[in-house]
């Protein structure tokens, strides 16, 4: 591995730009995810940035159950990321539809829409998991092609 | 050829400057708001991210625009560091924010529309302020180059204290951090996505990036004319300004785009036209 | 005094042939529109027609580029028993027939104005004028030079233009009767009219061309008969009538203080000459009305009812120009007067106002009329600062100008005959619907707004040149960022589009195109010439060009053009290995907050429908529109002009 893809690799690994999708959660596992920029757990340390917008965004965290009216915006969201981007399901909905999977309008989990990396398990997750989950998603990009100058 | 890798070491010499200072706000920021924040070389693993990242372009003008505001920025850089003309400087600098707008609004996506368009009334605040600064130096020094302050062998703040304050106004501004909502920075209170640059992806958005390192070292340049009678003033001055502004930003963190082109710009424009009669009179 | 490289051929050959050589181009160049216009009115045919406006504007093409000064002092002076009558029977007929007009539309002002007018003229003509007029009755200087081969060059341009646009016109309107034959005949007129208004040395010559573009610009904004186009032709004829009428007193005064109407005598001999002053003003008056200086812009704004090629022609490039033209004829005579520093406040005023008046508008002609006066202003401006540099910097605006203006009010013109409408939010997306107007159009744009283009070299020497007077100067900076502000959202407008394909410009008819396409290439080739242009505008040259060639330099900064144009050359490399680069990859949807559909600028709205996602720009209508400042600025721009007479009357 040469000088400048090392460079890309590291960088890519200390600068994770984050989506935050709420696809249809109780608000529980958005708090928690909020909660990690908040003093307390300060992602920022890491370089983490909370984006809001795809096209600038690395990773794409999932909260909550998809429906099938929320299944095109999530597919478009991640259409929408430039590569390299890794995807994080967060909390039991987000990993297979949680206590609304049997309900007639909701899909499952995120997994059945798009391509998911890391599942972070919890209900809610932990703030703790959930910065867990980012760290492991960020070992992903290593198997991504490092897209040239 | 001496002048091309004279040329290129300034550059580098600014980006390296560019990107600490970056890292110094966020920091600083972060220990505002009582956060640790990201190490001081977060700014450069950011911009070496997204340049390697994937190209995606709504309109091919998102393409052309950042390399255009990039090579303005380090145009007007290299004008000043060669100590050219004040209003040549402002000029280039301008054409600049002229494409990065047209590559915002190249896009119909209503937010980046938008953006573009409370970016132009932003030029129209602190484009004026910087327009009259010049004209300010010419008053005092006799000159439109930069060169002139240096040689006026008192700092020019003592002449132009009121200037100096809608000057830091006016850096509060371009240095993207208020007001919220058509600021571009990296807080989590954006109003419009990420402003102008919501349109931009991946080694587009990392060459805007670079340019608004250059940019925001060209201002803190032209600020320290304010006191360019050593050294230690050309270095401090501009230091306090980035602290001062940092510091305005974190307890006025509301500030809409209608407050700056009503009060704050009305405000600023009355002081340094005051200040100008004042140094004719 | 400009020599073409590659015309030096012809040069040498008229360096042997000599006057008669020049009295043949000036011939060319006066007569020849005036035959060619006759023939257009007689001959129907629309082939034969085409031919002649083709033909004419080769010839003029070709002629201004020939001409050069300076001339022999008695360059047609043989003629001068033969031209003098003619021009007072024609100066007769001109009169009689406005005062018919006014009679005709009941218009009393008009009447009134066409009446004192031709009172005085009788008065001046019999009565005052001695009869001997011994001096030279043309003149060929940097001034001059410079308009006439706007007027043919671009001019030419856009008459070439309005043959495919005229027949679209038509087949829109449908008339009982083709009025095509009246309209080009009144163009060529009107090129005819504006050669002889900049080349003649003749205060009384000047005054009979000057009425002639004021009929010509009558009858073109009038030419599509509707309501709304009549009553703003009449009032264009009014006002300007007014200017007439000032014109004519102006001359009566000068006339009265030296005893002649030799206008370059005039200018040099009336200098220090205190009681000239009010006549001087007066002729000042005559020009803010001309160029539709506030509070008289009313007239230009009408007039963009008008057939395009007119607004491009008469309303932008050219006739408007006749005022700035008066007013740097005369800048000698009051340079360093209270006059001169009133008309440099009040042409500063009104770049200010007119600039912060476009901001409110959405009507994309009126846009461009409200930046052509604003733009008059600043050149009025610099006459009023007087000094060399100044005058300099009034040429290349006045150039660079009618270039671009021209190309973007030819640009709009095109594609309101595609979309049929004015609007910029209709006109939104252009680029995509028609690639090559609209990126010509953003490119005329950018020639106005953006370094190392001429217009911004002309306005950083105004900027210097005026930084002594704080007034102006302020006014310089605000009206210079309102500018700024209604030309990047004018094009970023007509950019907005979602649709990355390839660029594939539109079909269109060649006579469309090739206009578009050589006053683009115009534009950016003229503002490579810039430095080369400057020197030569520059009486003797001086202050050009310390040490490098390419940095124009002067007392109190630098332009280095040489830097500019190395930086923007490498843009382009750059950029044209960036776009390639970016447009093979990913086609990306604009940002819509993830519910976009398939077409790009759609999102799904109720019950799955796409529902498109509209922003329009923000004009600010309670800040800058129309409706409510007019009467205001127009009452602080009387004040001005109020200022300027009083300067006058003061010294």
């Amino acid at each position: 591995m040469g000088l400048i893809d090392k460079l890309i690799s590291t960088a890519r690994r200390s600068s994770p730009w984050l989506l935050h999708f709420d696809c249809g959660s109780c608000n529980g596992c958005d708090i928690e995810t909020l909660a990690c920029l908040t003093p307390v757990y300060d992602v920022e340390r890491f370089g983490v940035v909370n984006v809001g917008n795809p096209k600038h965004a690395d990773i794409l965290l999932v909260t909550g159950t998809v429906n099938l009216r929320n299944r095109e915006v999530l597919a478009v969201l991640y259409e929408q990321m430039p590569e390299p981007k890794v995807v994080v399901a967060i909390g039991a909905c987000g990993l297979s539809g949680g206590i609304f999977r049997e309900a007639p309008n909701v899909v499952g989990g995120v997994d059945k829409v798009i391509p998911v990396d890391v599942y972070v398990p919890g209900c809610p997750a932990r703030p703790e998991a959930i910065i867990d989950g980012v760290v492991l998603a960020l070992e992903k990009f290593r198997g991504k092609a490092l897209a040239v100058l | 050829m001496q002048t091309t890798a004279l040329a290129l070491a300034v550059l580098g010499a600014a980006l390296l400057l560019g990107g600490l200072l970056s890292g110094l706000d966020r920091r600083l920021t972060a220990r505002l708001q009582s956060r640790q924040g990201p190490p001081f070389t977060q700014p450069f693993f950011d911009v070496i991210k997204l340049l390697a990242k994937e190209r995606m372009v709504t309109n091919p003008w998102q393409a052309f625009s950042p390399l255009a505001t990039l090579s303005a920025a380090a145009c007007a850089l290299l004008l000043f560091a060669w100590q050219g003309d004040l209003l040549v400087i402002l000029f280039v600098h301008m054409a600049g924010g002229v494409f990065l707008v047209l590559g915002a609004m190249a896009s119909p996506s209503p937010y980046s529309q938008i953006a573009g368009q409370r970016e132009l009334w932003q030029m129209l605040c602190c484009e004026t302020l910087l327009f009259v600064m010049a004209g300010a130096l010419y008053l005092t020094t006799g000159s439109f180059r930069v060169s002139g302050a240096a040689a006026l062998g008192e700092p020019l703040l003592y002449r132009l204290p009121l200037l100096f304050a809608a000057f830091l106004l006016a850096l509060t501004v371009k240095m993207r951090k208020s007001p919220f909502d058509l600021a571009g920075c990296h807080h989590a209170h954006q109003e419009l996505v990420r402003g102008v640059f919501t349109e931009y992806v991946g080694p587009h958005l990392g060459l805007l990036e670079i340019a608004h390192w250059l940019e925001v070292v060209l201002y803190l340049a032209i600020c320290s004319l304010f006191w360019a009678t050593g050294p230690w003033g050309m270095i401090l001055l501009p230091l306090t300004a980035f602290l001062a502004v940092i510091v305005l930003d974190n307890v006025s963190a509301r500030l809409t785009w209608r407050w700056m082109l009503g009060w704050g710009w009305g405000a600023a424009f009355v002081l340094s036209a005051v200040n100008l009669f004042w140094l004719k009179g | 005094m400009t020599i073409q490289p590659g015309l030096t051929g012809s040069i040498f050959f008229l360096s042997i042939t000599g006057s008669s050589m020049t009295e043949a181009i000036l011939v060319v160049l006066i007569i020849v529109p005036f035959f060619a216009a006759l023939a257009c009115l007689l001959i129907r045919s629309t082939a034969c027609r085409a031919c002649i406006v083709i033909a004419t504007a080769a010839m003029l093409a070709v002629s201004s580029l020939l001409l050069q000064g300076p001339l022999a002092p008695d360059a047609g002076l043989r003629w001068a028993g033969l031209i003098d009558p003619l021009i007072t029977g024609c100066d007769f007929l001109l009169l009689a027939v406005m005062f018919y007009l006014g009679c005709r539309y009941r218009h009393p002002l008009i009447v009134l104005l066409t009446a004192g007018q031709l009172g005085l003229f009788v008065r001046l003509e019999f009565f005052v004028f001695a009869k001997d007029r011994g001096h030279a009755l043309f003149q060929v200087d940097v001034l001059s030079l410079t308009l006439v081969r706007v007027v043919c060059l671009v001019g030419g341009l856009i008459c070439l233009h309005a043959i495919p646009y005229m027949q679209a016109h038509e087949q829109h309107q449908n008339p009982a009767r083709s009025r095509q034959p009246q309209f080009f005949a009144l163009l060529l007129l009107f090129l005819g009219a504006m050669n002889g208004l900049v080349l003649t040395n003749h205060l009384a010559h000047f005054y009979f061309f000057f009425e002639l573009t004021t009929l010509c610009s009558f009858l073109l904004i009038g030419h599509d008969r509707s309501k709304e186009a009549m009553d703003n032709a009449l009032t264009a004829l009014w006002m300007n009538g007014l200017g007439g009428l000032l014109l004519l007193f102006a001359i009566q005064g000068l006339y009265g203080q030296s005893a002649m109407l030799d206008m370059t005598g005039l200018a040099a001999a009336t200098a220090g000459n205190q009681a000239a002053l009010l006549p001087l003003s007066l002729l000042l008056l005559a020009a803010f009305t001309k160029s539709a200086q506030l509070p008289w812009q009313r007239w230009l704004l009408g007039a963009m009812v008008a057939p395009t090629p007119t607004s491009a022609l008469l309303h932008s490039s050219t006739m408007v120009k006749a005022g700035v033209y008066l007013a740097l004829r005369f800048a000698p005579a009051f340079a360093h007067t209270l006059l001169a520093q009133g008309l440099m406040l009040a042409g500063g005023f009104t770049f200010l106002a007119a600039a912060a008046l476009a901001i409110g508008q959405r009507n994309a002609k009126k846009v461009l009329a409200y930046s052509t006066i604003s733009n008059l202003g600043l050149i009025f401006a610099c006459a009023g600062i007087g000094t060399p540099a100044a005058v300099a910097a009034a040429m290349l605006l006045i150039l660079f100008h009618a270039v671009s203006k021209g190309l973007l009010f030819l640009c709009v013109g095109t594609a309101e005959q595609q979309v049929h409408s004015r609007d910029i939010e209709v006109l939104r997306g252009l680029c995509a619907r028609m690639p090559l107007t609209g990126m010509i159009a953003v490119l005329a744009v950018l020639t106005l707004i953006v370094p190392p283009f001429g217009m911004l070299l002309g306005k950083w020497l105004v900027f210097e040149a005026g930084a002594d007077h704080l007034v102006f100067y302020l006014m310089l900076v605000l009206g210079s960022s309102f500018t700024l502000l209604y030309w990047v959202r004018l094009a970023g407008t007509l950019l907005a589009s979602g649709q990355v394909e390839g660029f594939k410009p539109e079909r269109q008819p060649l006579l469309s195109r090739f206009p578009l396409v050589a006053l683009a290439c115009g534009a950016v080739v003229l503002a490579l010439g810039a430095p080369i242009l400057y020197g030569r505008l520059l009486p003797g040259g001086q202050t050009w060009s310390a040490g490098r060639g390419g940095v124009l330099t002067t007392a109190v900064g630098s332009f280095p053009l040489d830097v500019l144009f190395a930086v923007a050359a490498l843009l382009g490399l750059l950029a044209l290995f960036g776009v390639s680069r970016a447009m093979a990859g990913r086609k990306a949807f604009p940002y819509l907050a993830g519910a976009n559909t398939r077409l790009p600028d759609h999102f799904v709205g109720p019950m799955n429908r796409p529902v498109r996602a509209m922003v329009e720009n923000s004009y600010l209508a309670p800040f800058f529109g129309e409706e409510r400042w007019t009467l205001w600025v127009n009452l602080a721009a009387a004040g001005f002009l109020l200022v300027m007479l009083g300067g006058a009357l003061w010294q």
